[in-house]
């Protein structure tokens, strides 16, 4: 029975095909989608995680970077640094807000540095200098590419302009590119002199971030102390729940977009086929056997559909960050095995009806000529 | 006394209710034992494949019981009707009803996998059958690519690969010319005589009723025996011979039926019966 109703299947090509590439067009933009708000959400928790510190001390209350603000004496960076577990404490001075370059206007995140200092900065640079002085900045080199500001142009951050300098590399994402000036000018756009808004601290030797912190709270009131990898996940699990419902509409509506095409291919297959269903049936053929040729022939549309989006996704979501630089893309495996799940569940909802067409079939059927 | 193959008591088909209920099948009996052949005809419309399709338990009566082998299908419910349909019953096509996308010899096995031992258990049986049918040669080959008669030796092998005791065969030479349809007609002949089958032919085919033990036929819903001589009038028109069960050109007059060779008879027989009766 299944012998017929693979080869039944695989008969009627173009049907085949056409419903297969249908649902791999409905599986591709959830992938798609997915890709873009995982990559994007990874982009954000870029520049905490390459920063990579034992540990962040903020502001108490905060507990993330991503729009987000916190303010901390300068003092209080003495302390922490006088602290014996401490190796080293770097200052950074931070605010999100609308950058403008070149008519261009766009959300951004700035960073201060003090100066000359490299551990807080950018980790790669396309190109020009990594440090930025007094009244210059380092910005990401797709922000160039999508402004057309190259080094020696000026951009505008609140009422003070600046030179760039440098072009970094994998400090973009289109939700927060990492703009890098010095800590000087960017307190004196926040009138914020006299304090910081993050100190990375990183611990001496056989001291783990765990004691790191612990020591901190111990000894420094009213912060909030976080591992790198607590921030980053703050961060990235704030990003993804930006995304996620509409990640989880598009997954429902792109699923009923394939259960309806799975659905109308089995039913245009049981249709077509209604007379050799009765001729099955009028030979002994069970009830049984008949519904699950039917989920059989849906899931192996469903499957293929699937496989061809998910060797799309394998292969082109990760070329298209190449043409578009802006868009960070992210296929998740996790996310792939997902979708399998869901084309499973897509195929036997599409062969609901065809089923109960196939059990209503009458065998007699088989007579008309 | 041989049991009977198929046993068929007081069958009714009513299609629709109230005053559109049209009695198909009209408490049709029928009784074959193993080794008969047996033709059914009747005109268009007569319920033949209605008899069929409840002989071979593809339809429920509205009344009566069929017995198969001595089981009665009537009573069976649709998880184990397959199985009697696949083992008790063979099937055979006006249209052959091959699967399109299977080749000469799984199209035979097909009904194979409810019997004992599945489809493995049947190749040697497949293997005879092709043989004996000439088919061996097109075992691979595709329905969309055989003749006519091919197409139906291939059905009537898969009609006889669980072996059963009753064949029914709807027109088998209905779709073929003249000399496949004989050569269809001397296998299902061979397979009755030989094997001890009982087989149920409907057919208009007339060279059928020079090999049938018995000729019935269907009309209106009833079922008469014609195994005797033709029942034969005169056209009161032209004079010609004419068979009553078969004519379907009859008018009636002053309580007398009149059969007719031809439109042309009847219409001017129509115009002025007294002409034509003496009256």
């Amino acid at each position: 029975m299944f012998l017929w109703a693979w080869k039944s299947l695989f008969s009627q090509r173009s049907t085949l095909v056409g419903s297969s590439l249908g649902i791999a067009g409905a599986f591709i933009l959830v992938l798609f989608f997915d890709a873009v708000f995982r990559g994007e959400s990874e982009q954000i928790v870029a520049y905490p995680a390459h920063m990579n510190p034992d540990v962040w001390v903020m502001q108490a209350g905060v507990g993330n970077m991503h729009m987000a603000s916190s303010y901390i004496w300068d003092w209080k960076m003495d302390v922490i640094a006088a602290m014996p577990e401490v190796e080293r404490v770097t200052p950074i001075l931070y605010f999100a807000n609308i950058i403008e370059a070149r008519g261009s206007k766009l959300f951004a995140f700035v960073v201060g540095l003090q100066s000359g200092e490299h551990r807080a900065g950018p980790w790669e640079m396309s190109a020009g200098r990594r440090i930025a002085g007094k009244g210059e900045a380092v910005i990401p080199a797709v922000l160039s590419r999508i402004t057309g500001i190259g080094i020696g142009d000026t951009m505008r951050i609140t009422d003070h302009d600046f030179r760039v300098v440098g072009l970094s590399r994998g400090t973009y994402s289109s939700a927060n590119p990492v703009i890098f000036v010095t800590l000087d000018d960017l307190a004196d756009i926040l009138s914020a002199e006299g304090t910081y808004s993050y100190l990375l601290v990183d611990a001496k030797e056989g001291v783990s971030p765990k004691q790191l912190a612990e020591g901190i709270r111990r000894t420094v009131e009213k912060v909030n102390v976080l591992t790198t990898a607590e921030l980053v996940a703050n961060d990235f699990g704030l990003a993804m729940q930006m995304g996620v419902e509409i990640i989880f509409m598009m997954t429902m509506i792109c699923s009923a977009l394939a259960a309806l095409i799975v659905g109308f291919s089995a039913y245009s297959l049981v249709a077509r086929k209604q007379r050799e269903l009765a001729i099955v049936k009028a030979l002994g053929g069970r009830r049984g056997a008949l519904v699950g040729s039917v989920v059989l022939q849906a899931v192996i549309v469903a499957l293929l559909g699937y496989l061809l989006a998910v060797v799309f996704a394998l292969l082109v979501i990760p070329q298209v960050p190449l043409l578009v630089p802006q868009l960070s893309l992210v296929v998740s495996i996790g996310d792939i095995l997902q979708m399998g799940l869901v084309a499973l569940l897509v195929a036997v909802i599409g062969a609901v009806i065809p089923a109960s067409l196939v059990l209503r079939l009458d065998p007699a059927l088989a007579y008309q000529v | 006394m041989t049991e009977p193959v198929l046993r068929a008591s007081h069958l009714t088909r009513i299609y629709g209710s109230g005053r559109t209920a049209v009695r198909a099948v009209d408490d049709v009996s029928l009784t074959i034992p193993p080794g008969e052949l047996v033709m059914i005809m009747g005109p268009s419309g007569s319920g033949k494949t209605t008899l069929l399709s409840m002989l071979g338990g593809l339809l429920r009566p509205t009344s009566g019981e069929v017995v198969i082998n001595g089981t009665v299908i009537t009573e069976l419910d649709e998880d184990r009707l397959p199985v009697v349909r696949a083992l008790e019953i063979g099937f055979i096509f006006q249209s052959f009803n091959l699967l399109d996308a299977l080749t000469v010899e799984e199209n035979i096995l097909f009904p194979a996998r409810l019997r004992k031992g599945g489809v493995s258990a049947a190749r040697p049986r497949a293997e005879e059958l092709m043989s004996r049918l000439g088919l061996t040669h097109r075992r691979r080959a595709l329905p969309r690519t055989l003749s006519g008669g091919e197409k139906q030796r291939v059905a009537i092998a898969r009609a006889l690969i669980n072996e059963p005791k009753l064949i029914l065969a709807d027109e088998p030479t209905g779709n073929l010319d003249s000399r496949t349809g004989q050569e269809v007609l001397m296998i299902l002949h061979d397979i009755a005589r030989d094997e001890g089958r009982a087989v149920v032919l409907v057919t208009h085919d007339p060279r059928v009723e020079d090999m049938a033990d018995r000729v019935l036929w269907l009309e209106d819903g009833h079922l008469r025996d014609r195994s005797e001589a033709h029942h034969w009038a005169r056209d009161p028109v032209c004079g010609m011979k004419v068979d009553e069960w078969t004519a379907t050109l009859i008018s009636e007059h002053e309580g007398q039926r009149y059969f007719f060779c031809s439109p042309r008879c009847k219409a001017r027989f129509d115009a002025a019966p007294d002409d034509w009766t003496g009256g």
